[in-house]
């Protein structure tokens, strides 16, 4: 993407009698305007009064800015479209089309150039939303991200995570000196047992063999194994100590992280993958950290000590050991690079079967009424046969290469038999010399194995410690200002000029005005989607709005602290969710010290009393997973009950009884009525008649406040209200019919 | 929830719904400023035929995979159907090219051609690709979930910005650029 200081060099060049500072917006769109979907360099420019279309740096097109009434989108699929809509003939324009990398950049476009036509002002700061790519190597951050997963420095993230790791340093200081130590032992050993061949059991002369210092080698290197195995103990036990503290010290970091991020940026990731991010990635780290690290020390000190001792000792010996390496490294990576290809195959299968399988079970009602199950047992059959043969293929293609893969490695291991072997038979080495050696070069194949697969570790590692920071250096995007304040609420709300979208293309909400006060109950209702639950969560400031403000008796909500905000705030949401633990656990979630009598007052109100009582274990009854299952009307009147508890100074009811039978909302509603009087109320509900008691209905469409007053007003109004009324009263007028 | 039950029985009791098609008799389209314009023929409240005249309709593929010629749905400005296009066939030919470039327009979705590299770091995989409109770079977010495979061999590319490329039949590609995405199929 072009920046704007680009976009300026060329325009200036070619007219030079462009003035820098008439510019309000310049920014550059790939694709023409007809069903041409060739890439296309062309850019718009727009100045005080004037639109031109750039298309290979020649003018196609120009407005006059003073015919234009509004700036839009419009989205293709996989495009998006820029438009004005004309003054006079109130017609559409097109101005220019773009891929969908554009996006962004293309709302924060037209909302600026809307916001100049109303009042002639503009800005400059729309650069940042261009910059989306990473500033150093152009290409495109992910979303929610800002960091670069290319240009990322990765010796940074391991110096941070030193940091986090400070108070575990000990450990890894004492492993790393016990690591020396046992490698020293792992040489020693061949050492010792050349001594025991070459000295005794060969010796020219066995006559002055003492045979108690024989046994007193023997036990020496016994001694020398037992002792390495001891300190290896010690040595595992360090590094889990460490790995482990470590890892829980990163996920309560990244929980505490999760649990501060804003609503919109949570559920831009699904549960699954922040679950993944706080144990995956971290047990992936832990398994480095415990397995991987040791290993890596283990083997590189091996290498370099071995190595060095070979070079020493006989330089052509150790470089006929080391000259296969890269051959063998070459040989099993390709080998490897196949094998994850067909073992990738045959996982792909195995997932693919067990999600069929899970899904025809979980809808096994629907396959039985149907009467699908053989269509099922086919399909399932025709699944496992295709994971049959491939494994067979693998499994075959496995036995046959390895045998020759081995072989391959050990080479290196004959060609020296043979070297060493005539040595010895020319007598230049002893027998004790050549089993030294054969145990050395062993040792000393396995870190050259190893090291192939070292890059695949460390890039599934880096890949994990990536992603973490990626979470824990997220920007929170609903933070309290140092200069929050506690507030008494009384329950004023104001909303002025608010504007709300879940991503910039798009608003939900648009200039919405309201203001209620204290006592009002406010129904919200309207088609589905229409962004009633939105507002609502606007109020709460699980989201901030994205114009306009909304005001907690008169101060805004950017400015309340969100503690002292949600605390005053009672709400009873569509998705009733009851955590796993007892009623009662449920009922105090929000308020652990609430007193038995609070909690029996406010289970009373919300209707749920009675439905306890019934049951044997009253409000001690475990609910959630693996508990008493409540009927979808009596977990409402828990969440109700729940709300109620620390008694809000604001109470948000989102279609709070709509799963109530008409007879339980009415006592529900007539309890709440009491309640409601000194407290604002905002209720949406699609039952009509579930906001009969509130004292002014709103009427949101397409995003807008359409209707405002009381359910007479409306009905008198003749308008959207209206009809909704009218369909209901249709509705439940067929479902008496119907009935008789 | 409950609305939807309401307009969906009101529907279904008050009028038996009858879906508008157009054919060249009912539906001439054209084109204005770049824009789809409709005369058609349609039946108001009375049962009587009247012209109506749309200053701009907007389409959209009810199978966009399987059938992304027929099938195409005409919206009015406040994206209430109109009627539907059953087959191209069945309008006049001016038409029928004008809705094909229309669609062209709307579905911008580059056929690739051959893969050149695809690279994974990180969890995100680059792509670079040779396609019907030139040489293409993207990156993909979770590279299993945006590859569709559409069909026996039609594969859709989803990537992070939500562009659409499209491979109509992958067995159909060489052998290098299919060695490439095998894996994610």
């Amino acid at each position: 993407m072009q920046t704007r200081e680009t976009l300026i060099n060329r325009l200036t060049k070619i007219n030079r009698y462009i003035n820098e500072d008439d510019i309000v917006v310049v920014f550059e769109y790939n694709l023409k305007n007809d069903s041409d979907n060739e890439k296309v360099d062309g850019f718009i420019v727009v100045l005080k009064d004037k639109l031109f279309n750039y298309l290979n740096d020649n003018i196609i097109e120009e407005f006059e800015l003073k015919d234009v009434k509004e700036f839009k989108i419009s989205l293709g699929v996989g495009c998006i479209f820029i438009e004005c809509k004309l003054n006079e003939t109130e017609e559409d324009r097109m101005i220019c089309r773009s891929d969908m990398a554009y996006n962004r950049l293309y709302a924060a476009i037209t909302k600026r150039l809307n916001k100049y036509l109303e009042q002639n002002k503009y800005t400059y700061n729309y650069e940042e939303e261009m910059m989306k790519a990473c500033p150093k190597c152009g290409r495109p951050f992910a979303p929610g991200s800002t960091y670069c997963e290319h240009c990322v420095k990765k010796k940074e993230y391991l110096k941070r995570l030193y940091v986090i790791a400070k108070p575990y340093r000990k450990y890894i200081f004492i492993t790393i000196i016990l690591f020396f130590i046992i490698t020293a032992c792992t040489l020693i050993t061949p050492y010792i047992s050349k001594i025991i061949v070459d000295e005794y059991i060969v010796s020219e002369h066995p006559e002055l063999v003492v045979l108690s210092s024989f046994i007193i080698m023997i036990i020496a290197m016994v001694a020398v194994d037992l002792f390495s195995q001891a300190l290896g103990i010690i040595r595992s036990l360090t590094l889990i100590k460490a790995g482990n503290s470590l890892v829980v010290k990163l996920r309560e970091l990244i929980f505490n992280k999760i649990q501060q991020l804003s609503l919109s940026r949570i559920s831009k990731r699904t549960a699954g993958e922040l679950m993944h991010r706080v144990t995956g990635d971290t047990s992936q780290l832990q398994h480095f950290i415990t397995r991987e690290v040791g290993n890596i020390i283990e083997q590189l000190l091996i290498f370099i000590a071995i190595g060095t001792y070979l070079f020493i000792y006989n330089w052509q010996l150790a470089l006929m050991i080391i000259l296969p390496l890269p051959v063998v490294i070459v040989a099993s990576r390709m080998f490897w690079r196949f094998i994850h290809r067909i073992y990738h195959r045959q996982w792909n299968y195995e997932a693919k079967s067990s999600t069929m399988l899970h899904d025809i079970f979980s809808g096994i009602r629907v396959v039985k009424s149907f009467g699908m199950e053989k269509q099922e047992k086919d399909r399932y059959d025709e699944q496992i046969a295709k994971l049959r043969d491939t494994s067979i293929k693998n499994e075959r293609f496995w036995a046959i290469v390895s045998p020759f893969l081995n072989l391959l490695v050990s080479a290196g291991e004959f060609f020296l038999l043979y070297y060493v072997g005539s040595k010895v038979i020319g007598g230049e080495m002893t027998l004790g010399q050549m089993a030294q050696f054969s145990v050395y070069v062993g040792i000393i194949y396995g870190p050259m194995r190893w090291m192939g697969n070292l890059p695949r570790y460390l890039v599934r590692v880096m890949t994990s410690i990536v992603k973490i920071f990626d979470i824990i250096d997220e920007k929170i995007e609903v933070s309290d200002k140092d200069t929050a304040v506690d507030l008494d609420i009384k329950g004023y709300i104001d909303i002025e000029n608010m504007s709300f979208g879940y991503d910039e293309t798009v608003d939900v909400l648009k200039n919405i005005n309201l203001s209620i006060k204290p006592g009002e109950m406010i129904g919200i209702v309207g088609r589905s989607g229409v962004g009633k639950s939105t507002l609502i969560n606007l109020v709460m400031r699980l989201y901030d709005v994205g114009e306009g403000s909304i005001k907690i008796d008169g101060v805004d909500l950017r400015e309340i602290s969100q503690e002292s905000l949600r605390s005053q705030i009672g709400v009873v949401l569509q998705e009733t969710f009851l955590f796993s633990g007892t009623i009662y656990d449920n009922i105090a979630y929000a308020k652990a010290d609430a007193t038995r009598d609070e909690i029996i007052t406010a289970s009373k109100i919300a209707g749920a009393h009675q439905f306890i009582m019934k049951l044997p274990e009253a409000y001690n009854t475990k609910v959630g997973e693996r508990g008493y299952t409540l009927s979808g009307g009596e977990r409402q009147r828990v969440s109700i009950a729940r709300a109620l508890l620390h008694d809000p100074r604001i109470l948000i009811l989102d279609e709070a009884t709509a799963s109530l039978d008409c007879e339980t909302e009415k006592q529900i509603q007539d309890s709440l009525q009491k309640l409601i009087k000194d407290r604002t109320t905002l209720a949406i509900a699609h039952r009509l008649s579930t906001l009969r008691n509130a004292t002014r209905l709103i009427v949101l469409d397409k995003g807008t406040v359409a209707e405002v007053g009381t359910h007479e007003e409306l009905l008198r109004k003749k308008g959207i209200y209206y009809g909704l009324v009218m369909a209901q009263r249709q509705m439940s007028k067929m479902s008496k019919e119907a009935g008789t | 929830m409950e609305e939807n039950v309401i307009t969906e029985t009101k529907t279904s009791l008050n009028d038996v719904i009858s879906v508008v098609y157009f054919n060249a008799e009912n539906a001439v389209f054209d084109v204005k400023n770049n824009f789809l314009t409709l005369d058609a023929k349609l039946k108001n409240e009375q049962g009587e035929t009247e012209d109506k005249k749309f200053p701009r309709v907007y389409l959209h593929r009810a199978f966009p995979f399987d059938n992304p010629f027929s099938y195409i749905s005409v919206l009015d400005k406040d994206n209430k159907e109109i009627g539907i296009i059953r087959e191209l066939k069945d309008l006049d030919e001016n038409s029928q090219n004008l809705i094909v470039d229309e669609l062209h327009r709307k579905y911008y979705a580059p056929s690739i051609k051959t893969i050149q590299s695809v690279k994974e770091r990180y969890g995100y995989s680059y792509w670079k690709v040779t396609s019907d409109a030139g040489d293409l770079s993207f990156t993909l977010q979770d590279t299993f979930r945006s590859i569709l495979k559409v069909g026996n061999n039609r594969v859709f590319i989803v990537d992070i910005d939500n562009n659409r490329y499209e491979i109509p039949d992958v067995e159909a590609l060489d052998f290098k650029s299919y060695k490439k995405i095998e894996l994610y199929l």
